[in-house]
């Protein structure tokens, strides 16, 4: 590729996001759009900037991380649970590993109306939904990554006379380590949107329900300033999560 | 009678002058190829060979010198007179071996009507008619290169470039279908270049060798195999073939070092 | 002499060692074991306003079946369903040959894309619904967001490992760029697009029902709202488990289609 397309390659990009804010700015300014539907960007600023100086933003962003925090501990400490005890068999990873996947197959959303009817519409169903559908992702690639941890490296082990709690710390987690991290990740990503989602569909706090409150009383400038929000923390997240996981792939090396 | 193929001055450079990467594959390679000769080319690895063989089959463009075929500059692929036939089976495996063959023939332009007919003949030259219906997945790899073999020998071109096409297989399969090359050769009278790295496969194969020398790489000299096609089995255990393939290793030998010194430079 | 035909045999072979070869009914012991369980625990320990135990489900299921608007519901859905994913798969098929062949526009407007599909849209629902009311119209778009991101990366990903060689053989023997479109690249790609047909379908499933459940005046979420707040348990599960077979049969399809497109790859 020469720098020239290179450059031009930049220039595409560049152009995209400065067509979007342009666009957006002529169809509010121009009355072609309702500024019901899409505010003037600098409202929206002001009410993202107005949220975050008062401190509004807290109460509603700990009850979504709380729920993310207690579903994703959950989902990790049962999938890998599960997961190391099936994948100490091979007749049970053949059993349940197809077993397991299918059922991640379903959309798992359609538990929430069932998590609602048991724990109210407070945070309880959201760590529950949160939860189960964090607990697949995890529990597959713990599977995985235990049960294909190199023969040679486990049958040396045990002629070294390795012992249970030696042969899995020092030989299946380390080998493991970088698929069950992937898994873990994928886990934490999707513990997020289905926590934002369902804070969206029936809630009474958390980031998610400010983003519907605001919506339902047409306030659309702060309804897009706690979107804006909500894509921040799932840019961070994300980006923690895949520096820890690059992280621990290095280590595994 | 004009060549089948002639090399003039062809260079090969990748890298912008004066890129402290820039690496010259080929240097000035000159060659007039007569009609029906078989030539093979062989060197160490990197030596240019198969670059060559690119910016004859017109896949390449060279970075100074011109290829001709019969007597006209080649600027590009020459469906009509070149058939190349890839170290890696280059079968498409979503087909048949039958339809294989005949993709190539339609990739060339021949009519639909002749098709089949002329699918049939290569795989019968090549004995793979029973394989027709086979997906080249269920194909031993011997028998991918005959597959590949076969289509190229549809085409009915006049000149055939090969590019070290036996590589991948054990030596006994590969000393088989030499044997089968040479008789084809006989046969048809075709035009082939053959690149190599096996020193009895040369011998036993080729007309003349043409010798690489390690990069830059330069033809440092050209072996004449005076042995009528199709060669015979006992040529294999001949004296002579021993004595040349000695004399090609006495060759080849110093090259072979150079280029482990380079490598090793490279991949300290 | 007499030969022992059983010697060095265990007297009977234990249950383990001939379910051994069958996982599959093994699989099948573990999912009836999990619904006598639900059974048993739902008819003695659990609450009637919560937990409907799973023969009451099954006959509920017939029940709502008779209920017009839980028909129509549902069939909407499916509509959602299929239209999304028609649109998405062909909009991404499109887009992912534009990106996956072109190494200009793949460098230029493939971050753009991975930009817009790490966005969660969850959280553009409400706007979506605003913009789109809530009939037919905003579900269709909600599931072809979530859908169209998996087909362009996987037919990308199909069209930027093409086999080199197979391209410079195609050349070699005088092919046109419209024969080595259609004899090279299209069947290289069907097997990567096929996956990426699988990947759309769990994602169309997850978005058309995302919107379905939040918009609670009508469809499918009318009725999940309904059955909740009425505490009828037996129908919310009924329900659910409609949709859940929906879901299960569809992805199964494209799960056979998957396979059966990509039997050439060895």
């Amino acid at each position: 590729m020469s720098m020239r397309d290179n450059l031009s390659q930049r220039g595409v990009q560049i152009g995209f996001v400065l067509v979007a804010g342009l666009a957006w700015h002529w169809a509010v300014s121009n009355g072609k759009v309702s500024p019901l539907i899409l505010p003037p960007l600098p409202a929206v600023w002001r009410n993202f900037v107005g949220i975050i100086v008062t401190g509004q933003f807290w109460p509603d962003l700990r009850v979504t991380l709380t729920e993310l925090i207690s579903a994703f501990s959950l989902a990790c400490v049962a999938g890998c649970a599960v997961g190391y005890m099936v994948s100490r068999s091979a007749f049970a990873v053949r059993v349940f590993d197809p077993l397991l996947s299918s059922m991640y197959s379903i959309p798992a959303i359609l538990l929430y109306p069932l998590y609602v009817l048991f724990f109210g519409i407070g945070s309880g169903s959201k760590i529950a939904i949160g939860t189960t559908i964090a607990f697949f992702p995890i529990v597959l690639s713990t599977i995985a990554g235990l049960s294909n941890v190199n023969r040679s490296l486990v049958v040396a082990a045990r002629s070294m006379g390795a012992s249970d709690w030696q042969m899995f710390a020092q030989v299946l987690l380390p080998a493991a380590f970088p698929v069950v991290l992937a898994g873990l990740r994928l886990g934490l990503v999707i513990a997020l949107l289905s926590i934002l989602g369902t804070e969206t569909i029936a809630s009474f706090e958390g980031v998610g329900h400010q983003i519907v409150s605001n919506a339902e009383s047409m306030e659309i400038a702060p309804m897009f300033a706690w979107v804006f929000l909500a894509v921040l923390i799932a840019f961070t997240l994300n980006g923690i999560a895949s520096a820890l996981e690059a992280r621990g792939r290095r280590g595994a090396e | 009678m004009p060549a089948a193929i002639e090399v003039k001055g062809v260079s090969q450079a990748f890298g912008a002058l004066g890129d402290a990467r820039r690496v010259v594959a080929l240097e000035s390679a000159d060659l007039s190829i007569p009609r029906g000769e078989l030539l093979c080319l062989i060197g160490p690895s990197g030596c240019g060979k198969s670059t060559l063989l690119n910016v004859m089959a017109g896949l390449a463009r060279p970075t100074s010198g011109q290829v001709l075929v019969d007597g006209e500059v080649v600027r590009g692929p020459l469906p009509q007179k070149v058939a190349f036939v890839f170290q890696e089976a280059a079968l498409f495996p979503w087909r048949t071996i039958e339809d294989n063959v005949k993709l190539g023939l339609a990739f060339q332009g021949v009519p639909t009507n002749q098709r089949n007919d002329r699918a049939r003949e290569a795989l019968d030259a090549v004995k793979l008619t029973s394989f027709a219906q086979h997906y080249p997945r269920q194909l031993s790899g011997g028998m991918k290169q005959r597959a590949q073999l076969a289509r190229a020998l549809a085409l009915e071109t006049d000149i055939l470039l090969m590019d070290e096409p036996f590589a991948a297989l054990d030596e006994q399969t590969r000393m088989v279908l030499g044997e089968d090359l040479s008789v084809l050769l006989a046969r048809t009278g075709k035009t082939i270049v053959f690149v190599t790295h096996s020193l009895v496969e040369a011998v036993f194969l080729a007309d003349r060798v043409a010798v690489f020398t390690a990069r830059p790489g330069r033809i440092k000299t050209i072996l004449e195999v005076n042995e009528p096609h199709p060669r015979q089995r006992n040529f294999m255990t001949s004296d002579k073939l021993t004595r040349m393939r000695n004399e090609l290793y006495e060759l080849l030998h110093d090259e072979v070092r150079r280029t482990m010194e380079i490598n090793a430079e490279i991949m300290p | 002499m007499s030969i022992s035909l059983t010697a060095g045999l265990p007297a009977r072979a234990s249950l383990r060692q001939r379910l051994g070869d069958r996982p599959g009914l093994a699989r099948i012991g573990v999912i009836v074991l999990m619904l006598l369980f639900w059974e048993v625990w739902a008819r003695t320990l659990g609450d009637p306003l919560f937990i409907a135990p799973p023969s009451a489900t099954f006959v509920s299921v017939f029940g709502i079946l008779g209920n017009g608007g839980v028909v129509k519901a549902l069939a909407g859905a499916f509509f959602e369903l299929l239209a999304g994913f028609a649109i998405a798969v062909t909009a991404g098929v499109a887009l992912g040959l534009v990106l996956g062949l072109s190494r200009f526009w793949y460098g230029a407007a493939f971050p753009i894309v991975l930009m817009l599909y790490a966005i969660p849209q969850t959280t553009v629902l409400p706007l979506f619904i605003l913009m789109l009311g809530v009939g037919a119209k905003a579900k269709i778009v909600f599931g072809i967001t979530h859908s169209v991101f998996a087909v362009v990366l996987t037919v990308v990903a199909g069209a930027r490992n093409i086999d080199p060689v197979l391209l410079r053989c195609a050349r070699s023997m005088g092919a046109s760029r419209r024969q080595i479109l259609f004899n090279v690249v299209v069947p290289s790609v069907v097997p990567s697009l096929f996956t990426g047909m699988r990947l759309a379908m769990a994602g169309t499933l997850l978005g058309v029902l995302l919107a379905e459940l939040y918009v609670s005046s009508a469809g499918v979420g009318f009725y999940t709202t309904q059955f909740a707040s009425a505490f009828q348990p037996a129908k919310l599960f009924a329900l659910i488990a409609l949709l859940a077979a929906m879901a299960v049969i569809l992805n199964e399809l494209c799960r056979m289609a998957e396979t059966r497109f990509n039997r050439w790859k060895a």
